[in-house]
This record gives C-alpha cells, structure tokens and sequence, in this order.
C-alpha cells in the first residue's frame, strides 16, 4: 500500500500490467522520450525498450488501427490519446472495426484505449471533453471511469486483462489533485458502481471529477443524508447498483460533466425511469454541462460545468421536492 | 320534469363483466319504474358466480322500462332497462375525461408520487388524512412514513390477511336461549362457499399430508425485502410445482388435465363475516416475490372492496390459504375444485428443535417452525407424490437465499 496521485496510480497500474505481461505494450504521441503529454510513461521506455513503448505519428486512426491487428495476432496494446477530444481521428477504427470485429469475425480485440478527458483547467473547445457517451452508443467497447487513485488502478489493470475493447476516460483535473492509499502489486477493479457515501434521503450519480463535486456538495448539506454512488463502469452500466440506491432513497440526481444531451447520466435517468418508478419520489433531475463547446474564459468554464454550488442547489431542490 | 320531445330512450344492457363471462343474474333493482336516477348512479345489483358488482346508469334521467325480473339470469347484451333522458347521449362524457382520481391525483386535487401512492395503496393510508411537508403541501415519502409510524393508518382497512376457506360451521344457536339468537338466511356468498365445499368433499379422495419448515431464512429475506413471509413461500411454491406438476392440475368428471409450465395461484382472501374469496394471480411462475407480493396486495384490496372481475378469480390451477395469523397451527383444506390439492400455511412458532451441524453434532435449538398441510386428491395422485412435493417446498423455504 502506497500513497499515490490518480495519475502516479494509472501510470503503477500500466507498470505492473507490463511488467507481469510480456504481451502488453503502450503506443501513442510523445509518450516515448517525452514520456507522456502528462507524464504517464515517464521513464518507461527506459525499462521497457521502444519496442513496447513506442512513439508514433500524429494519426490516431493509425493508432487504434494498429493496436487492433496487434490484439487480433495475440498481443495486448494500451493506446494513449494525448487528449480525448482527438478520438474523433481514431472513430472508424474503434467503433467500426475494434467494436464489430468479435461480431462480425469472432476475433476478441483485447486492447485499451486511455483517453484523457474533462475540464476545469481553461483548455478550451478541442481540450476539455467527456466523449464517453459516444462509445456508451456503440456495441461492442465497454467504458470504464475512475474516480479515485485506487479504481484508477484496478480498472486499467481489469480492462488491459478484458479481452473486449476497453476505453478507459482517465480524467485529467484528477491526475495531481486527488490523492489515496493504492494496493501494490496487481488486482482488478470490477466493472460495477461503488457507493462512495451512504446516505437515505437522496442519491446522487455520478462518475470521473463528478464523484468528487458530488461528494463535497453531499458533505456540505449537513442536514440531509446524501448518498453518492461513483457508476465506475459507463457501459455496461451496474443496473443492480443503480436501481438499488434509488430504492431506497426514492430521490435522483445525476452529475454528468458531459454535454447534456444523451450524456451517460441520461441513460441512468432512463434506466430509473423505467425500472424504479413505483419507488420515486420525485423527478429524476440532472446537472450538465449545457450542449455548448467548453470555453477557454475562467469564468465562462465555470460558468457551464457543473460545480459544488450547483449541485447543492439542485439537491436541495429535490430534497424539498 | 315531465317527458318532451326532446326525450329520447337509452338502453341498460347487461355488460360483459369478464372475457370468461358470458351471462349475468339481476339480483336486486334498487331503482323502480318513474324514478329519477343520475349519471353512474346504481339502477341494480348484479352477479356472476361469487362476484357481485353495481350497474351504473349510462346517463341521467328517469328510469322508463324495466324488462328484466330480479333473480333472472340472462345473456351479456341483453336489454335490462330503459331510461328516458334529455341529457345528449354520448357513452364517454368528456366531463370523465379532465376530472379527479386519474393518475396518482386524488379528488383532494393533490398529486401524488408514484412511492407515496404504493406506501399508500399497501397500507391503505387516506392520503388526504397526511400533512405534507414538501414543497405547497406535496406529501413527500419521509411524510407518508411518518404518518406510518405514527400509527395514522388503516383507516378501518382490516390488516392483510389470508383466511383458509376452511371454515367452521357457525356456531348452532342455543336452543334453550331464544332470545339471545337470531334467525337469518345465509347470504348468497355463503350459500355459494357452502354449495362449492360440500361438492368437493362429496367428489374428490381427499387426504391432508403435513410437513414441518423451518421458516427462519424466509423471514429474515422477507424483513429484508419488506414484504410478508406470504410471498416467497409462494415462490417455493410455483418452482416445487414445476418440479412436481401432477399437483398442478385440474379433475374434471374422469379426466384429469396437467398444466407442466403455467402456474396460476389462487389465494384464498378472508371478506370477514361474509365469507372469503379465491383471487388469482394469473401466471404467477412469471413473478418474483416482490411481484407477488404487489399482486396479492392488489387482489387482496380488490377483494375487500368488492372490486374483483369475474376473470380475477377464473383458472386457478392451485391454491394457498394462510389462516396462520389466529395462531392455529394446523387445518385440513377443503380442496377447491376443479383443482386436485391445496396448501395450508399456519402459524410461525418459536419451537426447540434439533439441528444438526456440518460435523453431524446434534444440539437443541430455538426455531420459528411452521405446519404446512396439503389437501390432495386420492383419484389424482398418491400419498407418495404429496410427501415428496412438500420435502420440495421445505427444501426450497430451508435454503432460500
């Protein structure tokens, strides 16, 4: 057991897989001799040799089509995107070939694909995003989100070990603000939601960056008793977990820093809907980021993510609902 | 009023109360000839088999022609009355479309959560009785519960309760104190149990086989679930069934029918003094506790309130009855024909019993036991296949999880 930051965690858990694994490697933009646009890999090509850590061009759909024919033969690659927001060059080869390929071929495509997502730094349009639910919207990936250093650890390792394509949103205000005590050695993570704080008066979703504003707000209402459950894994989405928490606490409210419209925490919306209506008792309400492209402005960016304020009002709404 | 030209004639005809149900019985008119009558206002009583249930006037007037006799039976369509009205005749008034009591608001006008209306609907809670402390008086979930808790409940709605349709005969009147008895004759309902009871005994071999369950994992699910033990008991039930499904059957004359998958579970609902009555939850194998404890709720509710339909109680092919709640431990049902068993649960007793551990030592421990006794019909199955479906439902009960 070491203290370790979210970002020390993934880059522990990327360590351990390769060093247990001969068929893991990592490929990706600069994370070679630069070692990472965030320092991920810093120092892994000097263990692991340029042959497992290799620096490529700037092509993700190169990218991601290489590591697909590298699982079809057998091996186990990890790709970085140096921003998630950049996926968007890779799609075909994710959701067209990596997604459809067990499908259509009965060929497992066992690959991981970490990408960088989220705001709250001033990154602008092209550097703050949370695609997750464009893969949630393809059969055939699964998508994991941790929220702290300990998930964050487990979930690379058990989606590197998933012989099913893995996308991994590793989000990057947590890489150095959040902080936990991180297992040695190796172990999975489940793909299923954790209840981060119990509570009986209402629940609250979320996932990523989210669990951590949730948790604050939950905190900060001294007077009611807020659970937060972290989803973890996106896709498949822990029903079970879910539906259980609402049960008992007949209150939703869902925090998804993803633009608003079909956003991971509406599928949950629609899962509770469906399945736990006799138990409500109250709308299941959301906060989101409006469907606008993220601001580089300060004030702006706080201005559309949702922030502990915000998610304060919006529960104390629903509690006196 | 008097009658104008503008009057026209509306037929009442006999509905069609039920998809199995094919005629009806008038048993009492409770409006006559020249009387006023309103819209949905009762005109008469009507039957089918054990179901009773009012006939609405389809529209206001006064009531012209009555041309069926009370105590007649007759077809589904049949022309029962005709009433002379000026209202426009229209069979869905819109007026019914916008009002109160659609959809979770009540005719307090409040509106009502889908979970307040289930706590309600399960406790038979008045919500206009419960001060809500939401936002403008929305009864929240947390009031509802409070309200629970503090015993405002059940406002004269009997606690759920299974009675078995065995039923002692009353007692005889003394005949030595006149004075302190009274002569009544027996209501249709009880005419109808009598006729239904006697018939089985006199057709069906019957025999009762008992066993022994210890019920301590059922109760500590049914704590966790939050419903009655009555349910999963059930569940073990509809699966020792299907393991075993010569006692899902049906005697009819010499022929005896099987049903191998569907499972329709009749239970027996205790109406008090007038007698009792079999709903029936329709395939019942496709629910899991939880949802059969909602439909026994709703059938049991239904019941009291004398809102069953005819096809509620239609096409049991087994019935439990749960009379436990007096703290008899043991009864011998009257098999509900055409049906070839029925289950009897009984009180749950603390008792000392013997339990034997993985390692085979014995030791005397404090159990919640409970009897279940099976009637079972002798020209169907043997005593064999009766003892081996009940080991199933114990084993079923003992290692529920």
């Amino acid at each position: 057991m070491a203290t370790m930051t979210y970002l020390q965690a993934i880059s522990d858990g990327l360590r351990t897989e390769m060093r247990a694994d001969e068929r893991v490697f990592v490929m990706g933009e600069d994370i070679g001799a630069f070692g990472g646009a965030f320092k991920v890999t810093d120092g892994f090509i000097e263990e692991f040799g340029a042959a497992r850590v290799m620096d490529t061009p700037l092509a993700e759909s190169g990218i991601v089509g290489t590591a697909v024919g590298a699982a079809v033969v057998g091996l186990r690659p990890v790709c970085e995107m140096q921003f998630s927001d950049f996926i968007s060059c890779g799609f075909d080869q994710l959701i067209n070939v990596a997604g459809k390929m067990y499908y259509r071929q009965g060929l497992p495509v066992n690959i991981t694909v970490r990408l960088p997502s989220g705001g709250g730094f001033s990154g602008g349009p092209f550097h703050s995003q949370n695609p997750e639910a464009w893969f949630m919207h393809s059969p055939g990936l699964k998508v994991v989100a941790p929220s702290t250093a300990q998930d964050a650890k487990g979930l690379l390792i058990a989606g590197i070990r998933d012989r099913n394509p893995v996308v991994y949103m590793e989000h990057k205000h947590l890489y150095r603000r959040v902080k936990g005590d991180v297992p040695s050695g190796s172990y999975e993570t489940p793909f299923t939601a954790r209840v981060a704080r119990d509570g009986s008066d209402l629940t609250i979703y979320a996932y990523g960056a989210m669990v951590h504003t949730a948790l604050e707000a939950a905190y900060a209402l001294e007077d009611a008793s807020i659970e937060v459950v972290d989803l973890r894994c996106l896709k498949p989405l822990d029903e079970a977990a879910i539906l259980a928490s609402v049960r008992k606490t007949s209150k939703a409210l869902i925090v998804d820093e993803a633009n608003r419209t079909c956003a991971a925490g509406a599928e949950v919306a629609a899962l509770i809907a469906e399945k736990a209506f006799e138990d409500l008792d109250g709308p299941v309400t959301r906060v989101a980021t409006p469907d606008c492209p993220i601001p580089f402005s300060p004030p702006l960016e706080q201005a559309v993510l949702p922030t502990v304020e915000k998610v304060k009002e919006a529960a104390r709404e629903l509690l006196e609902y | 009023m008097s009658s104008s030209n503008t009057e026209t004639l509306v037929e009442v005809t006999m509905p069609q109360m039920g998809v199995s149900v094919s005629e009806g019985t008038i048993v009492e008119w409770t409006k006559q000839i020249g009387d006023e009558i309103g819209y949905e206002e009762t005109i008469c009583l009507i039957s089918t088999d054990k179901i009773d249930t009012d006939l609405p006037s389809p529209v206001a007037g006064r009531v012209a022609e009555i041309l069926v006799e009370a105590g007649t039976t007759v077809d589904v369509g049949t022309v029962l009355a005709k009433i002379a009205t000026d209202a426009p005749v229209d069979p869905a008034p819109a007026s019914n479309e916008n009002g109160a009591g659609v959809g979770g608001s009540a005719p307090d006008g409040r509106r009502y959560s889908p979970v307040v209306s289930r706590i309600a609907a399960e406790h038979g809670i008045d919500l206009s009785q419960v001060p809500g402390a939401g936002r403008g008086g929305r009864v929240r979930k947390q009031d509802v519960l409070a309200f629970l808790e503090a015993g405002g409940s059940a406002g004269g709605e009997p606690p759920l309760h299974i009675e078995s349709p065995y039923r002692p005969d009353p007692e005889p009147a003394a005949a030595a104190a006149p004075t302190d008895s009274s002569t009544e004759g027996l209501s249709r309902m009880r005419r109808s149990i009598g006729r239904h009871m006697k018939r089985s005994l006199e057709t069906a071999a019957t025999c009762t086989t008992w066993i022994e369950v210890d019920v301590g994992r059922i109760e500590a699910a049914r704590r966790r679930m939050g419903i009655t033990a009555l349910p999963i008991l059930a569940r073990c039930v509809i699966d020792s069934l299907r393991e075993h499904p010569a006692l899902n059957a049906w005697m009819e004359g010499e022929e005896y029918r099987r049903f191998d998958d569907r499972v329709n579970l009749g239970i027996a609902v205790s109406l008090g003094e007038d007698g009792l009555i079999v709903p029936v939850i329709q395939e019942a194998h496709t629910l899991a506790p939880e949802g059969l404890a909602r439909r026994i709720t709703e059938l049991a509710r239904a019941a009291r309130s004398r809102e069953l339909r005819p096809d509620d109680v239609a096409d049991a092919t087994f019935t439990i009855t749960n009379p436990g709640q007096f703290g008899a431990i043991m009864a011998t049902p009257i098999i509900n024909l055409p049906q070839v068993a029925i289950l009897d649960v009984e009180a749950v007793v603390k008792r000392a019993v013997v339990v034997t551990d993985a390692g085979g030592n014995d030791s005397i421990a404090i159990r919640p036991i409970c009897i279940l006794g099976l009637s079972w019909d002798h020209r169907a199955l043997d005593g064999a296949l009766a003892a081996q479906f009940l080991a199933a439902v114990k084993r079923r009960a003992e290692s529920w999880d």
